[in-house]
């Protein structure tokens, strides 16, 4: 009676012995990053303005450059990006003699994913910086309150500034 | 074993991070315009300048031209946006309006100098020398060259009125005309 129990009670140990015995796992993780970034797809356009002076009393006339406007495109790829504009007066090298102006001062608005940064050439330097997030697409341009330093009679001359834009991934 | 791989996967990916980080992108809009060389005169003050009577009326001048003062027209904020302008001052002689010739001991001109001033250094000037019959009526001037962008009153200052021999002047109403012209130095007369 006893011998009996031992030899009825082998079987079930074996059953449960192959799982154990015979296979194993390991794990490779694999990891990457895409780092926050910005960029310019159509980076350079050109506003020509023309004619800038009033033909009637050779002042500025503010309406060549209130409301003009050109359009880059881009892209940033992370919620963070910030958008910043930097706008440089429009000038002529030729000396302004009292009466007359040599500069012409504007506010610049950059628009892009519904989110706007401005910056007036009043002042140096960048204006305010905006979060423009995620986006591709258009970056809008536009131009206004435009004035000359005294309202003066404008120095005959090529007017050349610029608007940068500047797009940053994270702030 | 498994925590090995994972660090040495880890590893590789890490000196490729920091370039992509920080990013920008700038994109820039060109802005120019132009001002095209302009000169503009203001509107003369007196627009006519009246002379009314100009020959003596009674004594051993009479008939004869009067002393006329100086007469000034202002051309008020007369302006050039370019270095390098000059005004020109043109004068045709007062004559009458009688054409027909006058007889010997008659004129029927007026001769007089035209005067702009405050523009550039010194003054334009121009002496009209119209014979007694009234030909050759006009004479200019140019003046030295304004090397800034000026915005002035121009004066111009009507003298020394006289006729040619100093004869008698013919009855009649007379009319002379000044031209002040304001513009570029380059400009060929």
């Amino acid at each position: 009676m006893r011998k009996s129990l031992i030899i009825a009670a082998l079987p079930a140990v074996l059953a449960a012995s192959p799982a154990l015995a015979q296979s194993a796992t390991g794990t490779v993780d694999i990891t990457g990053s895409v780092a926050g970034r910005c960029m310019f797809t159509l980076p350079n356009k050109t506003i020509s303005l023309g004619e800038i002076s009033l033909a009637s009393n050779g002042k500025l006339d503010v309406s060549k450059v209130n409301g003009r406007n050109e359009t880059l495109t881009g892209w940033c790829n992370n919620t963070a990006a910030s958008m910043t504009v930097t706008s440089t007066q429009l000038t002529t090298p030729t000396a302004a003699t009292t009466g007359f102006d040599n500069r012409v001062d504007y506010t610049a608005t950059a628009t892009a994913n519904s989110v706007s940064a401005t910056d007036t050439s009043l002042t140096a330097g960048a204006g305010s910086g905006s979060t423009v997030g995620q986006f591709s697409g258009d970056i809008l341009v536009t131009l206004s309150a435009a004035s000359s330093p005294t309202n003066g009679l404008m120095v005959a001359g090529s007017y050349t500034g610029n608007v940068q834009v500047t797009l940053t991934p994270s702030t | 074993m498994k925590r090995l791989v994972s660090l040495a996967i880890l590893a590789l990916a890490l000196p490729a991070a920091p370039a992509l980080a920080q990013d920008s992108a700038t994109g820039t809009v060109g802005i120019d315009g132009r001002v095209t060389p302009v000169c503009i005169l203001g509107d003369p003050d007196p627009a006519l300048v009246d002379l009314g009577q100009i020959s003596e009326s009674s004594g051993p001048r009479t008939c004869k031209i009067r002393t006329i003062s100086p007469q000034v027209v202002r051309l008020p904020a007369s302006f050039c946006n370019f270095a390098g302008s000059v005004v020109r001052v043109s004068t045709t002689a007062l004559t009458s309006s009688d054409t027909t010739a006058p007889q010997p001991g008659f004129s029927r001109a007026v001769n007089y100098t035209a005067t702009a001033t405050n523009w550039a250094a010194g003054s334009s000037a121009a002496t009209s020398a119209a014979l007694r019959d009234g030909t050759s009526p006009t004479a200019s001037g140019l003046g030295s060259t304004q090397p800034l962008p000026r915005i002035a009153d121009i004066t111009v200052t009507l003298t020394n009125f006289t006729t040619p021999g100093d004869l008698i002047l013919v009855a009649g109403n007379y009319s002379g005309t000044v031209v002040v012209t304001l513009g570029p130095a380059a400009v060929p007369d």
